[in-house]
């Protein structure tokens, strides 16, 4: 007999009690994996608005609730172009639109048809939108194929009608499921005139973008500059709190499970006193003991989470499929997220089992022999 | 003092003593002992003279208040690992057999190989011969709970000589059998300690039991006692 197949077994005898431990734990790390891949993936939805330009950094109003409230002059875009070091800044102002049901959450990007080439677009079919113009967009390739339009073709956003133009690739899936049109257009429809959200900036090749970046916030202290992911918060405060939630559930999810592992741990040293003083009685060590413990912990945490991490998976299906995030939610699972479930599972063992296993290895043989 | 091999005695105890609640009650008040190698001694008594407490000192699940205990030699107080003492030196037998009611009869044995130097196919063909040696090889799957009591302390014994240990040390092994059981254990320890050589010491209050063995010991009041001072045996 293997020392692992004991303890599974030892789990196996105790199965009801070891079940709703595993069901607690499943729980637990169901919630860790629904929020850890929602976080990520909003996240990663937000973070590929900045994507979409072909820059170095973007620059957008700082603390607002989500990037799309940001608030930028375009007189700032044009001061920040005007930096040494900066080889160009593209205003954009970006309008998320509900196209049809199948489509909740369309973007609508105002740029001028100017920046388009430095901002990384490439026309692959039609032609640029003109400058003034408040009727012709462009589509990005996904957009098109998704919408079945082509160039001639026209689309009906907000009950404005618009015709399509031009179909354009952006090399990011984001950028290429979205729509172009002029900034004028944009900001006319939505009365934000010379206001645009994001600016992109691009430096020329070996120029300081740090000293570029504090320079800007320095000059403007309202506006932030995002390089990295990790920086996303500065401009998204919605994100930062469904981050810091995920935490809390992470937390929250370790200590649940720990404590159920620590009740039925504590339950079952106790119920098996006189077997652990018989053990020792036979020559196992105190180590040994607190092995045998800490295995059943793990055996019955890591059974437990691998449910959990099921159940997660089929809660984000779920989820996605809600008709309010369709389109804003799109899973993705990173194996981080699967990484810290199984931390978590670990964690929640190591923790919980830690106090009955100890009690259990201390234990003096005679003492526990004797116990009724 | 050693046999004719040169080897010590088996167990040598000098004038131990053992008090408990802070000295209020002596459970031994000076025994002193020598068992040969491959010798076996039943130590009788009547409940309560310390019979238990000094089985528990030789099998290092206590330590006394003063005096020294030699096993084959060694000072059992000055020994580096008592778990590696408790796995290869002695085998314990209790009166309630005290085996693993989820685990079958062979994982009862194989329980008390963990770390014991065998492969894992070693552990288990050792296991099936000693299972064999105590004539429960066709019980091998069984747990304990479906075992009569003979047969569970047959079991008891097979986990006790699972490391080789050159001295077997029972508890009252025949105190909830019924005769019939009780004589095939005697029977069995006979055999063990003819065929392997094995040093046992038995305690039992029982004086029919005792004659089985090679020596009888009495104990009355944690001393050892001439067999005309010994309390009648219950």
């Amino acid at each position: 007999m293997y020392f692992v197949s004991l303890t599974a077994r030892n789990v196996y005898t105790r199965k009801v009690r070891s079940s709703l431990t595993g069901i607690a734990i499943a729980i637990s790390i169901a919630v860790v994996v629904t929020m850890g891949v929602l976080t990520h993936s909003l996240r990663r939805t937000a973070i590929s608005i900045l994507r979409t330009g072909d820059a170095d950094f973007s620059v957008a109003q700082k603390g607002v609730s989500d990037v799309i409230y940001s608030s930028v002059d375009e007189k700032d875009v044009d001061l920040i172009g005007s930096y040494e070091g900066v080889e160009n800044a593209i205003g954009v102002l970006v309008d998320m639109t509900k196209l049809d049901e199948d489509h909740p959450f369309f973007l609508k990007l105002g740029i001028p048809p100017g920046d388009l080439e430095a901002f990384g677009v490439q026309i692959v079919a039609g032609r640029k939108y003109e400058p003034d113009s408040q009727t012709e967009i462009m589509l990005g390739y996904r957009a098109a194929r998704d919408l079945g339009k082509t160039i001639g073709d026209q689309v009906v956003i907000d009950d404005d009608t618009f015709d399509v133009v031009g179909i354009y690739s952006t090399g990011q899936v984001f950028g290429d499921a979205a729509s172009m049109m002029s900034l004028v257009g944009v900001q006319t429809e939505e009365r934000k005139p010379g206001v645009v959200t994001l600016v992109f900036v691009r430096a020329v090749e070996g120029a300081n973008l740090d000293e570029i970046r504090a320079r800007i916030e320095y000059d403007r202290p309202e506006l932030a500059t995002v390089r990295t992911e990790s920086e996303f918060g500065r401009i998204d405060r919605n994100l930062e709190l469904i981050s810091a939630a995920n935490i809390g559930v992470s937390a929250l999810a370790l200590i649940i499970g720990a404590v159920s592992i620590l009740n039925t741990m504590v339950l079952s040293v106790f119920e098996r006193t006189r077997e652990f003083g018989v053990l020792r009685a036979i020559g196992w060590s105190r180590m040994r003991v607190l092995l045998c413990v800490m295995m059943e912990a793990l055996v019955v945490s890591l059974t437990g989470a691998m449910v959990g991490v099921g159940a997660g998976f089929v809660a984000v299906e779920i989820l996605a499929r809600s008709p309010d995030l369709v389109g804003v939610f799109q899973p993705d699972y990173p194996g981080g997220v699967f990484g810290r479930a199984l931390a978590i599972a670990f964690g929640m063992a190591f923790v919980g089992a830690l106090y009955p296993a100890a009690r259990a290895a201390l234990l003096r043989p005679l003492d526990a022999i004797r116990h009724e | 003092m050693s046999d004719g091999a040169g080897r010590p005695p088996a167990i040598q105890i000098f004038d131990v003593k053992k008090s408990f609640d802070h000295g209020l009650v002596n459970a031994l008040n000076g025994v002193t002992l020598t068992i040969g190698q491959g010798e076996w001694v039943a130590l009788v008594g009547p409940s309560g003279c310390g019979k238990s407490t000094l089985l528990h000192l030789l099998a290092a699940l206590d330590s006394p208040t003063s005096g020294r205990i030699l096993v084959n030699g060694n000072d059992i107080s000055g020994l580096p690992s008592l778990n590696r003492y408790r796995r290869f030196e002695v085998g314990l037998v209790f009166q309630l057999h005290n085996l693993l009611p989820n685990l079958t009869a062979i994982q009862n044995v194989e329980v008390a190989m963990f770390a014991n130097g065998l492969k894992h196919s070693e552990q288990g063909e050792r296991a099936r011969n000693l299972l064999a040696a105590v004539s429960l090889s066709h019980r091998e799957k069984v747990r304990p709970p479906g075992l009569s009591g003979g047969e569970r302390q047959r079991l008891a014994i097979a986990r006790a000589l699972a490391n080789n240990p050159s001295i077997i040390l029972a508890d009252e092994p025949t105190g909830a059998l019924d005769s019939a059981s009780a004589e095939t254990v005697l029977d069995l320890f006979r055999r063990i300690r003819n065929e392997r050589g094995v040093t046992i010491l038995l305690v039992t209050h029982d004086r029919e039991v005792a004659a089985a063995a090679d020596r009888i010991i009495y104990m009355r009041d944690g001393r050892i006692v001439e067999p005309s001072l010994a309390a009648p045996a219950g």
